[in-house]
């Protein structure tokens, strides 16, 4: 059972509204190194500059989407082991199954609750202590 | 849940940065941009609101910008046509939802009527079929009953997850690999690589205190690797070569080793490692490849399936301190490589309540006064300037100079803020006049302090308002006369001479002098002999009580005149004016000082009162010989400057201050400069010297004194006035012959 403690995880979100409040999701279910990016690019650097062990992107964004960071994730060597788990805010089944060609470890649709995103993390990591 | 409310309040501060993105967008489909990158944008603004209204259960919001959102949607995917209509439409949607937004906010209300009109009209461009009054009621976010949890980012339709049928099976991600993993190194020690940039030293930073520092937390073991020193015939002294390997012991964590290097974040290459590392490893891990995939690849993820820990991983050129993210949250890396980035609205920007910065600004201002009183004070008992004393004020003073500058750049901001409402209004006041009107913007991105800002967007309103309704003609005028139908309206802002100007121009048929004078002189405002110049003419609008309008329109009357505009600029220490050409169109120049903290002024002695002549309208002082100063008229007299004359101007006079002026060639004389550009040399008894002065408004403390623009606190602790030399030049014009610009006293009076 990996400590939430333990894990790191970069936030992807090009709303601060919208970061603040997974963060603050996270940091409930126990998570405590919790980085944050604007957009896929920003996030990409931020990822190779130091790798974390789970992403949770957010899909419509400017510059990177959500689709493209998961890419960019999965086709650079050294981080394309990072979990990574897609927000889709509507009910849009072929970009799931975009995300899913791609390798995501885990889709969450918006409005999730704390609980909600606990469960789609411990769908990836196991149980979260 | 005291953190969610503070996330509320940065939703309502994002929302207005969303809303300016909306209308920003929306203008643009309205002028034809089609592109999908547009639509996204748009989209991607309601969007953000819907979702972050719905996460704090913002009802009447979530559900308008539901169905704004889902015209938005269909636009995007093609299924209604992106046209200039549905631009116009979505324009006035938006103005719904920034009221729902306020209405969320608890500043005013919303006309549910007109929402839900608007809502149906949304939902009809959706679906011509659907019932035009009924706006689809939105799902609302189902709320477990038990403990109300937050929910995040509220979307449509809240659909049953698992209805998308992807079963994933869980990675074997075992993170506790990492705790095992580093138990095999030695865990107290470490292995810090530090190599100075150029900037470390330039900011006054020492690696020896670094040191000192790091050996306060264990034994150190110090190497200096020089392998990169050139000759010294190839040696720039300014640059730094040299690393250092540091083998630290100690019980401390990462944190507290990182936190010795808090003040030199961004100016050195620092990796820490945890473990023995060979010099030559730890060299070669500082000069890692600049090709970001490449420079990993050496460092093969560990045998388990689990990144890197942070500390394992190889650092990358484009990120040089390794904890990227922490450098980009207090500094832009200064690194050759990359160019300093402009900080997105990620999370490079800290928000920071202005009351702080405010605060910090009145500190830094009380410093400013406080070292110059200290400088005063050395110099008052005789201290050699090369002491070591009188150096280190020398070296106080820059530096309190560099926190002020730096200080006062934390509050400028882009003009920009204010120019984006702009295109809106110019669409508006069009509309309402029956003009055609085309905004054109330049200098956006000029900055200027953040209280300025605040202060500009009235006056470039109500200017931009009087530019089309009085300045353009209707489109069969403009026809008739050969121009193009479409006036243009020009906004411009520029730095220009320590001084903000913001122009506002139109290529309209300017102003009519026969008719602005004969206003005046029926208003009893001037006498109806008076001469007056063309341009004095102009400024005429600027007399209370003016109005060209013959009727106070809705547009530009609103109850304010010029007059109104002119006295709220002059309260903020600036100018404003006006330029015609019959035809041709007008241009007010208005014109601000970039803060409204500090200046920088000669300090000057007249009439044993000390003042301060701003050093921005000061274009060489001089002492005048007897031949220069040539008598004109009874009173007056004039200084030959080189190849010119200028009026002689005795500040001590101008101001009251005595009766009767000394020779000039007793004193000495400020050549200045006025905003019009007309020269005038002023007389005053001293020069003390040049300093930065804190502004303290006058108003405030006490009244507007005409010539006198403000009053500062001097070293020696008196207070002294702060010159306005355009209005010292223009008192003693009135005193002179004709007034110029008009005066209302001086006009009433005549």
């Amino acid at each position: 059972m990996p400590q939430a403690s333990s894990i790191s995880v970069l936030v992807v979100d090009d709303q601060l509204t919208m970061r603040a409040l997974i963060r603050n999701a996270l940091q409930q279910i126990g998570f405590k190194d919790i980085r944050e990016a604007p957009d896929g690019e920003e996030a990409l650097k931020n990822l190779l500059a130091k790798p974390a062990n789970l992403v949770i992107s957010d899909f419509n964004m400017p510059k990177m989407d959500g689709l493209a960071l998961l890419r960019a994730v999965r086709s650079h060597p050294p981080i394309r082991q990072t979990a990574f788990v897609m927000l889709t805010g509507r009910a849009d089944r072929e970009l799931v199954q975009r995300a899913v060609q791609f390798g995501v470890n885990n889709y969450c649709v918006k409005p999730f609750t704390v609980q909600g995103l606990k469960e789609k993390i411990e769908q990836v990591f196991g149980q979260l202590t | 849940m005291d953190e969610l409310e503070a996330i509320k309040v940065t939703f309502f501060q994002e929302c207005e940065e969303l809303l300016a993105d909306l209308e920003g967008g929306l203008l643009a489909m309205e002028e034809g941009a089609g592109d999908l990158e547009t639509v996204n944008a748009v989209f991607r603004a309601v969007h953000s609101i819907k979702g972050g209204a719905g996460a704090f259960g913002l009802e009447p919001l979530v559900r308008f910008a539901h169905v704004f959102e889902t015209l938005l949607d269909a636009v995007r995917g093609g299924s209604v046509p992106n046209t200039v209509e549905l631009a116009a439409v979505l324009l006035r949607a938006s103005d719904i939802l920034a009221d729902h937004v306020s209405a969320a906010r608890g500043l005013g209300d919303v006309d549910m009527a007109a929402s839900a009109a608007m809502a149906a009209e949304l939902a009809q461009w959706t679906d011509p079929n659907a019932a035009p009054a009924a706006p689809a009621p939105v799902a609302a976010p189902v709320v477990a009953e038990e403990a109300a949890p937050v929910i995040i980012g509220a979307d449509d339709d809240a659909m049953d997850e698992d209805d998308l049928g992807f079963v994933f099976v869980p990675q074997t991600i075992t993170v506790e690999a990492q705790a095992a993993d580093a138990e095999l190194i030695p865990s107290n020690v470490w292995t810090v690589s530090i190599r100075p940039k150029s900037d470390l030293y330039r900011k006054a930073n020492e690696t020896a205190l670094l040191l000192r520092e790091l050996n306060r937390l264990g034994p150190i073991k110090a190497t200096l690797d020089d392998s990169a020193l050139p000759a010294l015939e190839n040696l720039d002294p300014e640059a730094a070569f040299v690393t250092w390997i540091v083998r630290l012991e100690t019980e401390q964590d990462e944190s507290a080793i990182r936190e010795v290097f808090e003040f030199v974040d961004g100016d050195c290459d620092l990796e820490i490692t945890r473990g023995e590392a060979s010099v030559e490893a730890a060299v070669a891990a500082l000069t890692a490849t600049t090709e970001p995939v490449a420079a990993v690849e050496p460092a093969a993820p560990p045998p388990v399936e689990l990144i890197a820990p942070v500390a394992e991983a190889p650092p990358v050129e484009a990120a040089p301190v390794v904890e990227a993210a922490k450098a980009a949250a207090v500094a832009p890396p200064a690194q050759k490589a990359t160019p300093v980035e402009v900080p997105g609205p990620g999370q490079s920007v800290i928000r920071v309540d202005p009351e702080r910065i405010d605060r910090l600004i009145d500190l830094v201002g009380e410093l400013v006064i406080n070292q110059a009183m200290l400088a005063q004070r050395v110099g008052e008992y005789g201290i050699a300037p090369s002491s070591n004393l009188a150096m280190g004020l020398d070296e106080l003073e820059q530096l309190t100079r560099e926190i002020q500058d730096s200080v006062m750049a934390i509050r400028a901001q882009p003009v920009k803020s204010v120019f984006q409402r702009m295109p809106r209004l110019v669409r508006e006041v069009a509309n309402m006049t029956g003009k055609h009107a085309r905004l054109v913007m330049d200098g956006e991105n000029t900055e200027v302090d953040k209280t300025v800002i605040e202060r500009l967007s009235d006056p470039i309103t109500h200017m931009l308002r009087n530019a089309i309704d009085h300045g353009l003609e209707s489109p069969e005028e403009r026809k008739a006369a050969g121009k193009n139908p479409e006036g243009v309206v020009r906004l411009a802002a520029l730095h220009r001479s320590g001084r903000i100007v913001i122009e506002v121009s139109d290529d309209g048929k300017g102003i009519n002098r026969e008719r602005v004078f004969g206003i005046a002189v029926k208003k009893g405002l001037i006498a109806p002999d008076l001469q007056l110049t063309d341009e004095e003419i102009d400024n005429l609008i600027f007399l209370p009580g003016f109005s060209t309008a013959e009727k106070i329109s809705d547009v530009s009357g609103r109850g304010v005149g010029m007059d109104v505009v002119k006295r709220s600029v002059q309260a903020l220490g600036g100018r404003i004016s006006i330029s015609s050409r019959p035809g041709q169109g007008s241009t007010f120049t208005l014109s601000l000082p970039l803060t409204l903290a500090v200046l920088d002024g000669m300090v000057v002695d007249v009439a044993g009162e000390t003042l301060v002549v701003p050093l921005a309208a000061i274009v060489e002082s001089l002492r005048p010989k007897p031949e220069e100063v040539r008598p004109l008229g009874p009173v007056g007299s004039v200084l030959a400057v080189r190849d010119s004359f200028v009026p002689l101007i005795d500040v001590g006079l101008t101001l009251g201050y005595r009766e009767e002026s000394p020779h000039p060639t007793d004193g000495v004389v400020l050549l200045v400069e006025g905003e019009d550009g007309s020269r005038a040399a002023l007389v005053a008894d001293a020069i003390h010297g040049q300093r930065q002065v804190v502004i303290k408004s006058l108003e405030q403390n006490y009244q507007q004194v005409e010539g006198v623009a403000a009053a500062t606190i001097l070293g020696d602790g008196r207070v002294a006035l702060i010159l306005d030399v355009d209005a010292t030049i223009n008192l003693r014009r009135r005193e002179g012959g004709a007034p110029r610009p008009p005066e209302p006293s001086l006009i009433a009076a005549e």
